[in-house]
């Protein structure tokens, strides 16, 4: 199992689960050392204090805040969790939302939480909150504070466990009125338009299967690691021809219906590595 | 009317035969205070070294390249342009390859947000785009080369405000499966009168989501603790325990239901 990163309550009125974070996402990144290109020689990152020009051990690193006058103040990490002392232990749930109705905009990075003891209270207590949630098919929602940071949190059931979402406070996104959207009149698509292009939007659907999906950059990467390997020289592919140019919506909504009658795109699986 | 920053990626998305030049904007923004690493002794910045391990000298950062470890030690020296090779094709194209109902994409997939604007010539385009993923319910997938990487991405509409916006997805491969995990099974199920009485504190405390409803609070308290810590006071540091599981399951779902607040409320 996954280390745990959190450790603490969720509670849920006056039910209390003792619980531990653990990441839903395991990091399958190629992940590389930096090197010295004279010797192919390790470089190790070390932390050197600029005043005294000696290399500092972990223990003597502190956090610091600048202020305005340009002096600053230390702060440790147990002042930083003593200003918020019932959420740095305790996701309280606040409210039980409806998952379809929250935009997934919000949704930030994915955890377990899973019972952080073996005593029958603690798991019971997890089982029936996982149990009411499907049941009722609600996720909680709640705040808490981890690393010196305040997150607002979904926990919802996933299969037998819990999982939470670290989601995005309203102030983290952008209002999306700036935004060229195209909404003029003048652009609305005629209702034949809308028709076709539904049309061909229906004939490219399938059922979503994540699986299928694979990472190709992921591949490509380990692939050219064992062309380097064996000596072969790494050139950058040459950038695809320019897109499409179709100024006429109808003509090429037509065109791609046409084409798809007759069976000449029949390559909807296209993301399969050709 | 607030202005949208500038875009960060201009291309044109496609399905089928049909081009719609767009626009990339960031959708999100994070807001936590900034600390920086000082030497406790001293209060001085800390500054990070680059050392070759070979001649524990300083090494300058245009004779750094990248090492991938094949067997203990072992490494395979690559050049920033030979990783950046591995994105595939430059493209400033985004084809929807497939579309799927948005209500079968379990949130877990999204990883980061970007509104997409209309590109240059590309307003019909994009409204055709939009009102037909409004109307069908669908998202469009599709792989999207940026920063030299290549990554899966869906396109969906938000609801009510006529923007599309495009979300660089999770991998399959990249989520811990539940059954990972060490989860201790209860010498019994909940009771059927638990589950019931669990079911109405869930109804008494359900509302409609609104993001606006909650704040990051704890922003202004460390703002307030580095005033404190400026002035020179001492903060008080108390023991912080978390709230224990119930000995009794029913009860404490009795006394929930019953309106008792937990003790020690924030």
């Amino acid at each position: 199992m996954p280390r745990a990163l959190w450790s603490g309550s969720l509670s849920f009125g006056l039910v209390n689960v003792p619980v531990l974070m653990v990441t839903a996402v395991r990091d399958l990144d190629l992940h590389f050392r930096q090197l010295h290109k004279k010797d192919g020689a390790p470089i190790e990152v070390q932390r050197w204090c600029s005043k005294e020009d000696v290399e500092v051990p972990y223990e003597e690193i502190v956090r610091a805040f600048e202020l305005e006058d340009g002096g600053q103040v230390t702060i440790s990490d147990e002042e930083l969790e003593a200003i918020a002392p019932s959420r740095t232990r305790t996701i309280e749930i606040d409210q039980f939302v409806d998952v379809a109705e929250v935009d997934p905009i919000y949704f930030d990075h994915p955890y377990y939480l899973v019972p952080a003891s073996e005593d029958d209270g603690s798991a019971r207590a997890y089982r029936l909150l996982g149990d009411v949630m499907a049941r009722t098919d609600r996720a909680a929602v709640g705040q808490f504070v981890m690393r010196a940071r305040e997150y607002l949190a979904i926990v919802r059931a996933h299969g037998g466990a819990l999982m939470l979402s670290t989601m995005l406070f309203a102030d983290e996104v952008r209002p999306s009125k700036g935004v060229d959207a195209a909404t003029q009149k003048s652009h609305k698509p005629s209702a034949q338009e809308l028709k076709a292009a539904v049309a061909v939007i229906e004939e490219l659907s399938g059922a979503w299967e994540p699986g299928e999906w694979k990472d190709r950059y992921r591949r490509r990467l380990q692939d050219v690691v064992a062309r380097k390997r064996k000596g072969q020289t790494i050139k950058a592919p040459k950038p695809r021809e320019p897109g499409p140019e179709a100024p006429d919506l109808m003509a090429a909504l037509e065109q791609t219906l046409a084409e798809m009658r007759h069976g000449k795109s029949g390559k909807r699986r296209q993301k399969q590595e050709a | 009317m607030p202005r949208m920053p500038r875009s960060i990626w201009n291309g044109t998305i496609t399905f089928g035969l049909i081009a719609v030049p767009i626009k990339v904007h960031s959708a999100t923004e994070g807001h936590a205070i900034h600390f920086h690493q000082v030497h406790e002794e001293d209060g001085a910045r800390i500054k990070q070294k680059r050392i070759c391990t070979e001649e524990g000298r300083e090494v300058p950062y245009e004779e750094v390249a990248m090492g991938y470890e094949v067997r203990g030690g072992e490494f395979v020296m690559l050049d920033k342009d030979e990783i950046d090779a591995a994105a595939g094709e430059p493209s400033r194209t985004i084809g929807l390859d497939q579309f799927v109902d948005r209500a079968e994409v379990d949130p877990v997939f999204y990883d980061r947000a970007y509104y997409l604007g209309a590109g240059k010539d590309g307003h019909d385009a994009y409204r055709l785009l939009h009102d037909a993923l409004a109307r069908s319910g669908r998202a469009g997938i599709g792989r999207w080369v940026f920063h030299n990487r290549e990554y899966l991405v869906a396109v969906r509409p938000i609801d009510d405000a006529g923007v599309l916006i495009l979300h660089t997805m999770r991998f399959a491969d990249e989520l811990v499966a539940d059954d990972k995990l060490d989860i201790p099974r209860p010498s019994r199920k909940p009771s059927d009168r638990e589950l019931e009485m669990a079911e109405r504190l869930v109804q008494s405390l359900q509302k409609p989501f609104r993001p606006g409803a909650f704040k990051d609070t704890y922003r202004d308290r460390v703002r307030e603790l580095i005033a404190r810590k400026a002035k020179g006071e001492e903060i008080e540091l108390p023991e912080i325990e978390a709230p224990e599981a119930p000995g009794d399951l029913t009860a404490a779902l009795e006394a929930s239901l019953a309106g008792k607040k937990p003790n020690g409320k924030r």
